[in-house]
């Protein structure tokens, strides 16, 4: 009886915290979820995506037992098999990147309750009623002030803990559980993102109802060189804000130039359009040894670890504004501004400086001083091709390149004035300047590489936040029906085969009039080619979340706006309520929303969870090469999975044999698959006809392009009926069919998982 | 130890590929396989000794020693273009995830494969799924690579060619190895 009282006690506490007597939708079953809450959930969808491990390494190192040999079934001295170890790493991975983001929301929220207090009203616009669709649909909380975000925050800490704790020595026995938990780690990930982008919206009044947001200027040479450049890497725009207003207030603003890398310059421009793009996070470095920036303010996240090292190299000085990446330099803090300036100018020192608006006014003043002084500059052809010329070829460099490239022959065209080729090869270089440290001629490959990067300079439309519900109530019937072909979101890191690869993929959906939304560095570089007229997909796409546009949602933490976006259809279009319901929103979304998220170029912990929280909630995510690095992908396999549905109209479990979607977590290894993969990630059992021959049209088109003509081979899995057939394909897919003995199937009319599997969830919930 | 050319391949462990620079060793293991696999990613269709293209030596080796191909990514393109089909096509992820169940029937609905060759996969990608098959597929089949370079993660593999010339070598005594077995 104890615990019956003890279970009570915690969920009437649950629902102080949830405010549950607000009726604004009844509480569903999981309110504030803790493990166990979404587990057969998570079950369920990992009976048909398959963990796919792909260990790196033979052991596991993590205790003073080890190393344990983990190979051929054995299992370590704690009884762990490298399934489960690899199950184990994959939360680890999530926590980093759930931990991360949450750090920031708990950071820019104690920042911005300081600033404006705890009651700060949330107030997303006029066209957004919905602000919170993950925050409500898995706490079943409604928040409307900053403080109401910080007991959201707390929760996700929580559950951070216990997770964690699952991976010490001698816990969790089974790879499964472990998923479902990395899956809950990755669930709390687009919590703690949504509570950071809606804290920043409302603090920082960033966009916020509106698509047409202002273009922004992009590339290294947007950047004025002549005045004093102050740049900003990382992701937190607590710095960034403050160093605005400091220039805007002290009337310096037209004096100073301001540039960010990575997500901190997105949040930038949603502050200023006047501040400038560098680039993604692949071009840090090579950024940073040009020295064109007096200044550098590193917050958190994706920062280089050895940035007063590279600034050092190049005369320019660094201050480290969060706790989360110090450098172990002096923590002038509490400093008097004229004497940290003093020794930053004078004696070339980096410090921490933990006060924004402190850190604001010594990088003004240390740019300002020191600016007239630097004279770095781009590297000269005679002295590129001098310098290349000492190459001996002994393939050092492209042994360790994690791209795999071919610097030796680059070095050498360069040498002998051959440019084209090496700027080729450029494109695809991810900035990380391990080839400068292994040769043994001490070439400074990545300098060298100056002489072919290019000036041009592009114009990326600023990050505009949440879809709005008004465009919901547009495109949610056509989404789901399948006559809107898809939702595709690029988003992630910037760890590219090819750098022009994301722009040409978001050309080639966009032009076919699926929804394209983009985030983080994957935003960038979307932005980083020029189609027909010298325009980017920026400026020749509209901005609107409908078919055909091309929408820049933000940062990293924007990507809680694209999960979101798939929340909303569920809630506004199909009127199921959300409240405490993940498991009725997920649901909807595998089975009913054509959505794909592509993670191209995916490198960190942080892509890391957010595309595990994407696949909890049903969204498949294709992954580029290098992400097969990661060790775990959810594979089916079409022709021997289960893929019985309930038809919840009928009330009768079906036989489908329609992989839809096939994969949850997919690598590609080229571009050219990748564009033959995501109209196919797209599908889904409830197209209307007309939706499914719109979506089988794009999937066989892109087919004959890319892969040399003919039919996919498992076309026949996803025609239902004749009327899903193209009519531009009619006849040949007819022959095709007959030839392989296909029969027709009747479609589902309103699929779902629940009624598949223990849930407490009544069938009846799905039915809207 | 062997060194894997690309670094990123580093071998974090204890069992690695048994190097062969022997030909006929490589067409021994080939013709003892009672059902062999050719596995071939979207460089063979880029890469080329001498201005012959590394696909058309694989076709070659196919042909010679009946071996079935799965071709993975865009390969079927190329292989379309030079006249012939492959018998089956998934990614390289894919093909492993059902080479890794001792029960799949394989490309020929014959039964699982024995041995599987992989050949012009980008070899991070490719090193992974050699990880992939070493860990949960060791109790029915081996793996081996034609590729240039060291893969710590198969069963059999070439060691690193500092020339060209030394991996076209090998891939044409290969050829004629097998010949012989015809």
């Amino acid at each position: 009886m104890a615990g019956v009282k003890a279970l009570t006690k915690k969920q009437e506490e649950v629902r102080q915290l949830i405010k549950a007597e607000i009726p604004w939708e009844p509480v569903g079953p999981t309110p504030m979820p803790e493990i166990p809450d979404l587990r057969s959930w998570d079950m369920r969808l990992l009976k048909t995506y398959k963990p796919w491990y792909a260990p790196f390494c033979d052991l596991c190192c993590l205790c003073t037992y080890g190393k344990c040999d983990l190979t051929q079934g054995r299992r370590g001295a704690c009884g762990l098999d490298i399934a489960t170890q690899q199950a184990r790493i994959i939360l680890l991975a999530c926590l980093m990147g759930c931990s991360a983001h949450a750090g920031h929301a708990g950071h820019i929220l104690e920042f911005l309750i300081e600033k404006h207090g705890p009651d700060k009203k949330i107030d997303m616009g006029t066209f957004i009623e919905l602000e919170a669709p993950n925050i409500r649909t898995v706490t079943g909380l409604k928040p409307e002030t900053l403080g109401d975000l910080k007991t959201v925050i707390e929760y996700v800490y929580k559950e951070i803990t216990h997770l964690l704790d699952s991976t010490h020595f001698g816990q969790e026995g089974s790879y499964l559980d472990y998923e479902s938990k990395a899956l809950h780690a990755s669930m709390l990930d687009h919590v703690g993102m949504e509570v950071a982008d809606i804290a920043q919206i409302v603090g920082f009044d960033f966009p916020t109802s509106v698509a047409d947001t202002p273009m922004i200027d992009m590339g290294w040479e947007a950047v004025d060189k002549s005045k004093p450049v102050i740049l900003l890497v990382g992701h937190n725009p607590a710095t960034s804000c403050t160093l605005i207003d400091y220039l805007r207030e002290n009337k310096l603003y037209d004096k100073v130039e301001v540039a960010g890398i990575c997500c901190t310059a997105l949040e930038t421009t949603r502050y200023s359009d006047r501040a400038k793009i560098v680039g993604p996070l692949s071009r840090q470095l090579f950024f940073i040894r040009s020295g064109i920036a007096d200044v550098i303010m590193t917050d958190e996240q994706c920062i280089r670890t050895d940035m007063p090292i590279e600034a050092d190299k190049v005369g320019s000085r660094v201050i480290a504004c969060l706790d989360k990446a110090m450098y172990g330099l002096e923590d002038a803090t509490d400093w008097d501004t004229e004497e940290i300036v003093k020794q930053m100018v004078e004696d070339k020192k980096h410090f921490a400086i933990l006060d924004p608006e402190k850190a604001a006014e010594v990088a003004a003043q240390v740019a300002l001083k020191i600016s007239p002084r630097r004279k770095k500059e781009w590297i000269s052809d005679e002295e590129a091709k001098e310098l290349a010329g000492k190459c001996t070829q002994c393939d050092m460099c492209e042994r360790v390149c994690p791209n795999l490239l071919g610097l030796g022959k680059a070095m050498k065209d360069i040498s002998e004035g051959n440019f084209d080729e090496p700027q080729k090869l450029f494109n695809k270089c991810i900035g990380c300047g391990k080839c400068d440290q292994e040769c043994p001629q001490h070439i400074p490959i990545l300098r060298v590489m100056q002489v072919v990067a290019s000036k041009e300079t592009w114009r990326i439309r600023a990050g505009r936040g949440a879809i709005m519900d008004t465009e919901i109530r547009n495109v949610g019937a056509p989404i789901t029906l399948g006559t809107i072909p898809g939702v595709i979101a690029f988003v992630g890191c910037s760890n590219y085969p090819d750098i022009d690869d994301v722009a040409d993929m978001v050309y080639e959906f966009a032009k076919r009039k699926y929804i394209v939304v983009l985030t983080g560095c994957a935003a960038m570089v979307a932005g980083m080619k020029k189609f027909e007229e010298g325009k980017t997909v920026y400026e020749l796409f509209p901005p609107d979340f409908d078919a055909g546009g091309v929408v820049n949602v933000g940062s990293c933490v924007s990507n809680a706006h694209i999960t979101g976006a798939a929340i909303k259809i569920a809630n506004i279009f199909a009127a199921l309520p959300l409240r405490a319901n993940y498991e009725v929103m997920a649901d909807y979304v595998l089975n009913r929303v054509g959505a794909c998220g592509v993670a191209w170029g995916a490198m960190s912990q942080k892509a890391a969870s957010i595309g595990t929280g994407c696949n909890r909630l049903g969204i498949p995510v294709l992954l580029g090469p290098h992400s097969s690095k990661y060790r775990r992908l959810y594979l089916s396999r079409k022709e021997d999975d289960d893929w019985r549905v309930m038809d919840a109209r009928k009330r009768e479990i079906m036989d489908t044999g329609e992989p839809s979607p096939e994969h949850i977590a997919y690598v590609a290894e080229t571009k050219e698959k990748a564009m033959v993969m995501i109209p196919k990630l797209c599908i889904r059992k409830n197209d209307t006809p007309q939706g499914r021959s719109i979506k089988l049209n794009h999937y066989i088109s892109l087919y004959k392009k890319y892969m040399g003509g003919g039919l996919p081979e498992d076309l026949h899995l996803f025609v239902r009926r004749d009327a899903d057939i193209p009519l531009v394909y009619k006849k040949e897919v007819r022959v095709y069919l007959k030839e392989i003995g296909w029969q027709p199937k009747e479609p589902v009319g309103l699929p779902t998982f629940i009624g598949t599997y223990p849930t407490k969830v009544p069938l009846d919930a799905v039915i809207h | 130890m062997v060194i894997p050319f690309h670094r990123v391949n580093v071998l974090t462990g204890i069992k690695s590929a048994r190097l062969i620079e022997d030909a006929s060793e490589y067409a021994n293991l080939i013709q003892k396989a009672k059902r062999p696999l050719l596995v071939l990613g979207p460089l063979l269709s880029e890469w080329s000794l001498d201005g012959k293209l590394l696909i058309e030596y694989t076709l070659e080796i196919a042909k010679i020693a009946n071996i079935p191909i799965c071709a993975t990514d865009i390969v079927k393109r190329k292989m379309v273009e030079l006249g012939t089909k492959p018998d089956s096509v998934y990614d390289a992820v894919e093909i492993v995830n059902a080479l890794k169940d001792p029960d799949w029937r394989g490309v020929k609905k014959e039964g699982n494969h024995d041995l599987v060759i992989f050949f012009g996969i980008r070899s991070d990608l490719e090193e992974q799924c050699l990880s992939v098959l070493k860990h949960f597929a060791f109790t029915h089949l081996k793996t081996m690579t034609l590729d240039k370079y060291y893969f710590p993660h198969a069963n059999y593999s070439l060691p690193n060619f500092r020339k060209d010339k030394q991996w076209k070598a090998f891939l044409e005594s290969l050829i004629d190895e097998l010949k012989k077995g015809e």
